[in-house]
């Protein structure tokens, strides 16, 4: 992907601090203004169910934004990230349950840990890629959550842990579902500030060379096995962020969480909003959470058709509609929401003509 | 000794099942060079028609045994039909997601037809019953299925070796453009190696739901399966039965070895560490190919 891809036709940059521009016109950096504003408004419009959603939105929107890296950036496909999300989760867990630490001390290792072992199971990515790399990050996937579900003596097995919010910040109290919803905001915008950062660095540009063409990458004089660990690495922290706030947002920690399932539907829905775009990612955690709550809101509805059965009807109808709706979007859009928002811009922009 | 001779022949006789499934696999990978994780829930759709089969609509095993065939060609055209042909030329990671959510969309289709339960299948159409050699103590149903799945792979191996079909497989396996430039249908191709692949499947679901149960868990197998695959090498047939062989005795020494000292479902995390020390050892597996890049 080129970093013009989104820009009407003819705009150029035409010195380096035009190129470094985060906001290339005012209007732009205005309505992004008005959006942070209105996100954090929205809250006050709606009730606590919605504010639940948001905030589940926000904390997935983090873990996609790992993936993004990880595989529409630096394109090394990952089956398990569900599992680094739940490192993350677990470590807070684990830290508060054992050494009693507060949920700040916890939330930078709970980021870190998930990236150390992102990069363990990132070290084959040096020798194999593509469907190889596929088949080794399902293993890890398989081998975390034996670990997590049999280490009984420190992640309580699947029973779970209870896990505590934040303490009292600067006079905000976090235990009601208002105030955390704003932290969990604060904590997206940061993240997507990092990882549109980052997308602009040397290293931003050497993941999509890797992931365009490793060999001709290599040529280039880029080190390819630094970047692969290091888009690892990076993914999983991001992965175990996501993970701290959503699982002190349930207060709870459960392995059932990130089965196999999740792994995918990461995957699903980040082709779903977009491959290589911020923006595509935190569409794909968007979608997949709205239609989330909209299986759950089928489930009554089931019941008054097929009874007793209802339970298993609603579970079958989240995976089948899913699958349907990922595969539906690769084979008509494979690009994604993120793709088919830039043209709308576009055909807005053009109006009277095609192109 | 005698308990590992016996988990030896053990092993065997559930390897088996794992090279049949590892087979289908590599028949798929081999001629389109997607690899299909869908399969892992083709076998649970194999043994849940089977089981409405010959429990819910009473029908004799041959008949049931014909109609899971016929649905899991069925289910193969379908695939390759619906969603497969319109992926051709897409970047990996297209077929890749398409077939992981093809495996969880089964597997929904499976939960609706299993309604949530584990079901048996009343009484095994195999002989059950065992047999004593010696120490070793053999169950029958084991052996019957493994004698089922060697005639099963032999029968595929006279096929890719003997008939013009299968000879079109294989050159398809060796260039896609250069098959289609000979004047191969390589869409046909496609669609054989994934009608024979689902069929297989399905055998091989009813297989293990005769000896584990007809259930969602069934999946299991498929994805041990996968380990097994990529242990002998994507594209090779002989790697592949060796390897579902390796992984069947692996899983019996685990559980009188392993399965002691670790908590849990061992034999479920054994074949994924091998998997991973394969990767890390030897990524392209006993007798894959290497494919060497050029810019």
């Amino acid at each position: 992907m080129s970093i013009n891809i989104d820009r009407p036709c003819g705009t150029f940059d035409r010195n380096y601090f035009q190129a470094k521009e985060i906001f290339r016109t005012p209007l732009r950096k205005a309505l992004l203004i008005l959006l942070l504003g209105s996100m954090y408004l929205l809250p006050y419009l709606t009730n606590d169910y919605g504010i639940s959603i948001l905030t589940i939105i926000c904390a997935y929107s983090i873990g996609m934004l790992g993936l993004q890296i990880i595989t529409g950036y630096c394109g090394q496909i990952s089956i398990g990230h569900a599992a680094f999300m739940g490192i993350g989760m677990y470590t807070v867990g684990i830290l508060q349950r054992h050494f009693g630490l507060s949920f700040w001390a916890c939330l930078p290792l709970a980021g870190l840990v998930p990236m150390l072992i992102g990069m363990l199971f990132g070290i084959p990515a040096l020798r194999i890629k593509g469907l190889y790399l596929a088949f080794a990050t399902l293993a890890a996937h398989f081998v975390i959550v034996y670990v997590i579900s049999n280490w009984r003596s420190v992640t309580n097995g699947t029973d779970g842990i209870r896990m505590n919010r934040p303490g009292p910040l600067w006079g905000i109290d976090f235990s009601a579902d208002r105030n955390y919803y704003f932290l969990v905001l604060t904590a997206t915008v940061l993240m997507v500030y990092l990882a549109t950062n980052l997308t602009r660095t040397k290293l931003g540009r050497a993941l999509v060379a890797v992931r365009d063409n490793d060999i001709a990458a290599e040529v280039m004089g880029i080190n390819i096995a630094h970047t692969k660990i290091l888009a690892f690495g990076i993914g999983c922290f991001f992965a175990g962020i996501a993970g701290a706030l959503g699982g002190a947002y349930y207060e709870y920690v459960n392995v059932e969480w990130f089965g196999l399932d999740d792994s995918i539907w990461f995957l699903g829905f980040l082709v779903v909003g977009g491959f290589g775009s911020i923006f595509g990612a935190i569409a794909g955690a968007a979608v997949w959470k709205i239609m989330d709550e909209l299986s759950t809101l089928v489930t009554p509805l089931a019941e008054t058709f097929l009874g007793g059965a209802a339970f298993y009807a609603s579970a079958a109808f989240s995976l089948v509609f899913y699958a349907l709706i990922i595969i539906i979007f690769l084979v008509f859009e494979p690009r994604g929401i993120a793709h088919r928002w830039q043209m709308i811009k576009r055909s807005y922009r053009l109006h009277p003509f095609p192109y | 000794m005698e308990e590992t001779l016996n988990a030896f022949v053990f092993g065997i006789c559930n390897g088996g099942i794992y090279s049949l499934l590892a087979v289908s696999y590599v028949v798929i990978y081999k001629s389109t060079r997607v690899f299909p994780f869908s399969q892992a829930a083709v076998l649970i759709l194999g043994a849940y028609i089977m089981w409405y089969c010959l429990i819910a609509w009473h029908l004799p095993i041959w008949l049931g045994f014909l109609i899971t065939c016929s649905a899991g060609a069925i289910l193969g055209i379908f695939i390759e039909r619906a969603f497969m042909r319109r992926l051709v030329g897409q970047p990996i990671l297209a077929p890749i997601v398409v077939t992981l959510c093809l495996m969880l969309l089964l597997r929904g289709v499976g939960i609706l037809l299993g309604k949530g339960n584990i079901q048996g299948f009343g009484e095994s159409f195999l002989p059950v019953g065992a047999w004593k050699i010696g120490f070793l103590h053999i169950p029958e149903i084991q052996v019957f299925g493994f004698v089922l799945c060697t005639g099963l792979i032999g029968a595929l191996m006279l096929f890719y070796e003997k008939t013009r079909v299968g000879l079109a497989m294989r050159i398809v396996h060796e260039d896609h453009v250069m098959a289609q430039s000979l004047g191969l249908n390589v869409r046909r191709v496609f669609q054989y190696s994934w009608v024979i692949s689902c069929v297989i499947a399905s055998i091989a679901g009813m297989l293990l739901g005769n000896i584990q149960g007809v259930g969602l868990g069934l999946d299991a197998n498929g994805l041990v399966a996968i380990a097994a695959v990529l242990f002998g090498g994507l594209e090779s047939f002989a790697g592949a039965i060796i390897a579902g062989l390796a992984i069947g005795i692996l899983q019996m020494l685990t559980i009188i070895y392993i399965a002691p000292l670790l908590p849990g479902e061992t034999t479920m995390m054994i074949p994924f560490i091998l998997l991973l020390l394969v990767l890390f050892l030897k990524p392209y597996g006993l007798f894959g190919l290497t494919r060497i890049e050029r810019l």
